[in-house]
């Protein structure tokens, strides 16, 4: 009887296990269609109020969730106080260090801190158009993330029962 | 008097390197007027109608390219684009009312101004708040305590803004000369009110509707139509547009309050639409400003048929 509980907890963990992967896999898909969602949501409020980026960061600030919304409020808090002499430096520290607990990859972060080099320093067109071109850019690399992610669902799913078979069988 | 956080704004606009020369001066805001940089020159300030460079000891401080792009990434917020249709006119208004003006290579699309490139010189010229300035005007713009169609004709930094806007606090909360009334404001270049997200950050009265970032003649009859002021101040009028705009108001049955630049009434009644006006003795008061000895003052208030009712 022993040894049956034990090969079902062992086969409930390493099936939990691949099931934690999977959702994790989808989180970071989500994760990554919200920041698209942010990005063209910034887009969409230059375009419209044509107000300085502070301004624009705070309208978005309210409408999106934590820890988005934080992170926006405080680049646009920073932004009126004027502490950095350049946009793209505050930029990037700010997406370091508020949007750390997503813990994008390498080249998602990359990616995000790629607006602090153009946005607000284009003019008005110039902007728009470079805007709708990196939001292109953000809708293939979720598109890549998202082709990947029915593969990686059934391994990591299929790899976790199997190695918990695996073991019970080991260890039996 | 000086506006609260009047200093900080602009302070906070200048490259950290020129703000702290600057403070080191020890500059007293409420004196300032102007601050001008320009690349490859010297800083220098205009204070009490005198010019100085900074520092006032040792070697004067070199405006450097790094420093303009730095005061200018401060002055619009890190968002050169948002600012596009001010820099068209030369210059852009900044929290409080402070106006920013900006030369360098201007870009042309169908012969006319697109844009500023290459900013080399910008002047940021410090908007003061005088409350009372205009008590010395008001007994003779006003009748029945009712105010005038006033105008108000000055030469560039003579503090005809400084003196519309008291007017405009005056008569918005009434006193002895006149009874308070709903004045409608079109502030084309957020200069009266130094409006910030739409609130104006200048003291304009409990009963003043004000009309931000709005094209003066577009503004009138939008304010005429919507709020139904009983007067209407607006300020720097200039085109045709403004002018029929003016005319139409103040068929509307409302007071009109404006400023044009002018050296004195007959400079202004050369004007070619303005100058109708004057003719047909639309207005009932004008105000000559002069700065000979300090800006603000008053070189005479006139009736419609030009005679003299007051000189300082």
């Amino acid at each position: 009887m022993q040894r049956v509980i034990g090969a079902a907890l062992i086969l409930a963990a390493t099936g939990g296990a691949g099931y934690v992967y999977c959702r994790e896999l989808k989180q970071y898909l989500d994760r990554m269609l919200y920041l698209r969602y942010i990005m063209s949501l910034i887009r969409g409020e230059i375009a419209y109020t044509h107000a300085p980026l502070p301004e624009v960061f705070a309208g978005v600030a309210a409408r999106v969730k934590e820890p988005y919304r934080t992170w926006l409020k405080s680049t646009a808090s920073e932004m009126k106080t004027r502490q950095e002499s350049g946009f793209a430096r505050m930029w990037n520290r700010s997406v370091d260090k508020y949007l750390k607990p997503l813990g994008l990859k390498q080249e998602h972060s990359i990616l995000l801190k790629e607006p602090g080099t153009f946005l607000g320093s284009l003019e008005k067109d110039t902007l728009d158009h470079t805007l709708q071109m990196y939001l292109n850019r953000m809708d293939l690399e979720t598109e890549k993330l998202r082709e990947g992610l029915a593969a990686k669902t059934r391994i990591g799913g299929c790899l976790g029962v199997m190695s918990g078979i695996f073991l019970i069988v080991i260890l039996l | 008097m000086e506006r609260k956080g009047s200093k900080d704004q602009v302070f906070n606009i200048l490259a950290k390197s020129v703000r702290k020369i600057v403070q080191a001066d020890g500059a007293d805001m409420e004196h300032i007027q102007e601050i001008r940089l320009r690349t490859g020159q010297p800083l220098r300030i205009v204070r009490d109608n005198t010019e100085r460079v900074l520092p006032s000891e040792g070697t004067p401080h070199i405006i450097t390219k790094e420093e303009l792009r730095e005061t200018m990434e401060y002055i619009s917020h890190y968002s050169l684009y948002a600012y596009e249709n001010e820099l068209r006119q030369g210059f852009l208004t900044i929290e409080g009312g402070h106006r920013v003006g900006v030369t360098g290579k201007v870009i042309l699309e169908r012969e006319k101004v697109k844009n500023i490139q290459y900013i080399s010189s910008v002047n940021i010229r410090v908007s003061h708040e005088f409350i009372g300035c205009a008590d010395g005007i008001l007994p003779h713009i006003t009748k029945n305590r009712q105010v005038c169609h006033t105008l108000i004709i000055s030469p560039p930094c003579c503090g005809k803004t400084t003196l519309i806007r008291d007017l405009i606090r005056q008569i918005s909360d009434g006193n002895q000369y006149v009874k308070g009334c709903s004045v409608g404001v079109v502030d084309e270049r957020s200069e009266l009110g130094g409006c910030y997200l739409g609130i104006a950050q200048n003291h304009l009265g409990s009963r003043t509707d004000i009309l931000d970032c709005c094209p003066k003649a577009e503004g009138m009859i939008m304010l005429i139509r919507s709020m139904s002021p009983q007067v209407i101040a607006v300020d720097e009028i200039g085109t045709s547009e403004d002018i029929h705009a003016i005319e139409y108001a103040m068929q509307c049955g409302c007071k009109l309050i404006a400023s044009v630049h002018g050296l004195d009434m007959d400079e202004a009644s050369k004007k070619p639409v303005l100058g109708e006006l004057i003719r047909r003795r639309m207005f009932e008061r004008y105000v000559v400003l002069g700065n000979s000895r300090r800006p603000g003052e008053i070189r005479g208030i006139y009736d419609e048929r030009g005679s003299v009712l007051c000189r300082e």
